[in-house]
């Protein structure tokens, strides 16, 4: 038995140790905004943030991650509340197939929580890690950089209120 | 030798090996575990190298014994005679440790060339160098460096100079049972060190084609004392070139000009044994040597003129 708290929640996993995370949170969490291209670490569309680190979760077996939060996609915003990090990416159209898209905003989501107020140089390499297929790059820059701006509003706003 | 049990494991219809978990509290525990194990059991770090291993079956286990959350080996630490990697600081804890030490920037700025963001933060120190690869961005580095490697075994501590830890590709001086604990880079008691480190590659994510470290000690009257060449790529194992480094002893930093940098480059191509591969041809590698040697050195020059 694994102990997993995934998106704030704290869950009782029955799985085999040999098993890498992004499998178990797929295939037995049903979280399938974790997406599986490469299983090598090389595309970053599995990437999660475990600890608030963002991390490969088709590299870490599921027991690597027992007592750690674990975040997803799918824990950081609903259909109905979006995260301005995924609202940024729909105004600024960073995907086309969005298969990689859940990956760059988790990136993206420890990304800005250490830089605010990045340039679009800093992007690009913070987002080095994430492959599009599709080639939307420069949307996805132009996302993170309005992501940033909608990110740093609300913090300013909640400072002032 | 028995054949490792492979089974459909997970849900996602790819077939691995089976193995079974332990995640040790201690070092020592790792070890006597290691030891009632045996052959068969391996550690794991980070799993940036054996998760690729395990699924592509290119090794044989049935035992996982996680070290990677062993906070004893997690560290790095400045001390006023050395600086000390504990074998399970991330390469992320590395990137963000440059403010620590001239030296830390350095290696700060290699690991940035090193993966990508969310594999640094699983990938440790530790498990890169005992991965044993010929092309490693940190060995060459530690190499020119002069660092030594601390080994905890089941009977205490012993230390390998980094340059004697690598045996062969994927090939340590690691035996049984033994872990390996620290990195440490020693610091000179007078002068100024320096070190820089330059790589070829084709795209971020790939391994380099060449590499080279080198670090220079300077008195402070800006003679040089120690001078160190290391080669990354061009051979089994991290090449060290004494022919090149031995003819910088003794100089001043004023008198290495553009000349000295290039025949230092030129003596380590001599000291390269590379091959031909997918990447590139053996006379492209040895021509690169050249220009990295001088380069990286060029670099050194340029720190310790400050
Ligand atoms: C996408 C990607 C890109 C990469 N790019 C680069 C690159 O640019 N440059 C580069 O140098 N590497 C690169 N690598 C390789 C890799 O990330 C490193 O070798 C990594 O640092 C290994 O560390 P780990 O903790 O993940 O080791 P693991 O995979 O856990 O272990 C590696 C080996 O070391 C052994 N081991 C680990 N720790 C110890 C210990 N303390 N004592 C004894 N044995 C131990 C294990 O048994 C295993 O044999 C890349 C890997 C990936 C997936
Ligand atoms: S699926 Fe994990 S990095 Fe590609
Ligand atoms: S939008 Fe299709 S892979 Fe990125």
């Amino acid at each position: 038995m694994t102990m997993l708290k995934v998106n704030n929640r704290t869950l009782e996993v029955t799985s085999r140790p040999d098993r890498t995370l992004a499998d178990v949170l797929r295939n037995d969490l049903g979280l399938i905004g974790v997406r599986v291209s490469c299983s090598e670490g090389e595309c970053g569309s599995c990437t999660v943030l475990v600890g608030g680190e963002p991390c490969t979760s088709c590299l870490m077996l599921v027991n690597q991650a027992e007592g750690q939060d674990i975040t997803t996609i799918e824990g950081i915003g609903s259909q109905d509340d979006l995260h301005p990090i995924q609202q940024a990416f729909i105004e600024e159209q960073g995907f086309q197939c969005a298969f990689c898209t859940p990956g760059f905003i988790m990136s993206a989501k420890a990304f800005l929580a250490e830089n605010p107020n990045p340039t679009a140089d800093e992007v690009s390499v913070a987002m080095s890690g994430n492959i599009c297929r599709c080639g939307a790059y420069p949307y996805i820059v132009r996302s993170v950089l309005r992501a940033a701006e909608k990110l740093r509003k609300s913090s300013g706003q909640q400072a002032a209120e | 030798m028995n054949e490792a049990v492979v089974d459909e494991s997970g849900t996602d219809g790819v077939m691995r090996a089976r193995f079974d978990y332990a995640r040790p509290a201690t070092a020592q525990e790792a070890i006597k575990l290691k030891s009632q194990l045996g052959e068969k059991a391996r550690y794991w770090a980070g799993g940036t190298d054996m998760t690729l291993l395990w699924q592509r079956s290119e090794i044989q286990f049935d035992h996982c014994i996680d070290i990677r959350q062993l906070d004893e080996l997690d560290y790095i630490s400045v001390e006023p005679d050395s600086i000390r990697i504990g074998a399970m600081a991330s390469l992320s804890l590395l990137e963000r440790s440059a403010e620590a030490h001239h030296l830390l920037a350095t290696l700060s700025d290699i690991t940035k060339l090193m993966c990508t963001p969310q594999t640094r933060t699983l990938a440790t120190v530790g498990g890169n160098l005992c991965n044993a690869s010929p092309a490693s961005d940190l060995s060459p580095a530690f190499v020119a460096m002069n660092a030594q490697v601390v080994i905890l075994g089941e009977d205490g501590e012993r230390s390998v100079g980094m340059f004697e830890f690598f045996e062969g590709v994927n090939k340590t001086a690691l035996r049984g049972t033994e872990l390996l604990k620290e990195v440490t880079i020693p610091l000179p008691s007078a002068g100024q060190i320096a070190a820089s480190y330059r790589r070829i590659d084709r795209t971020v994510v790939d391994i380099a084609l060449v590499n080279a470290a080198s670090a220079l000690t300077v008195s402070d009257s800006g003679e040089i004392k120690k001078a160190s060449i290391a080669l990354g790529a061009v051979a089994p194992v991290i090449v060290r070139s004494e022919a090149a480094a031995q003819p910088l002893i003794g100089r001043t930093l004023d008198e290495l000009d553009d000349a000295m940098l290039a025949a230092a480059g030129e003596a380590a191509s001599k000291d390269a044994k590379p091959i031909s591969d997918v990447r590139a041809s053996a006379g492209y590698r040895r021509d690169m040597v050249k220009v990295m040697v001088r380069r990286s050195l060029a670099d050194c020059v340029e720190q310790l003129k400050g």
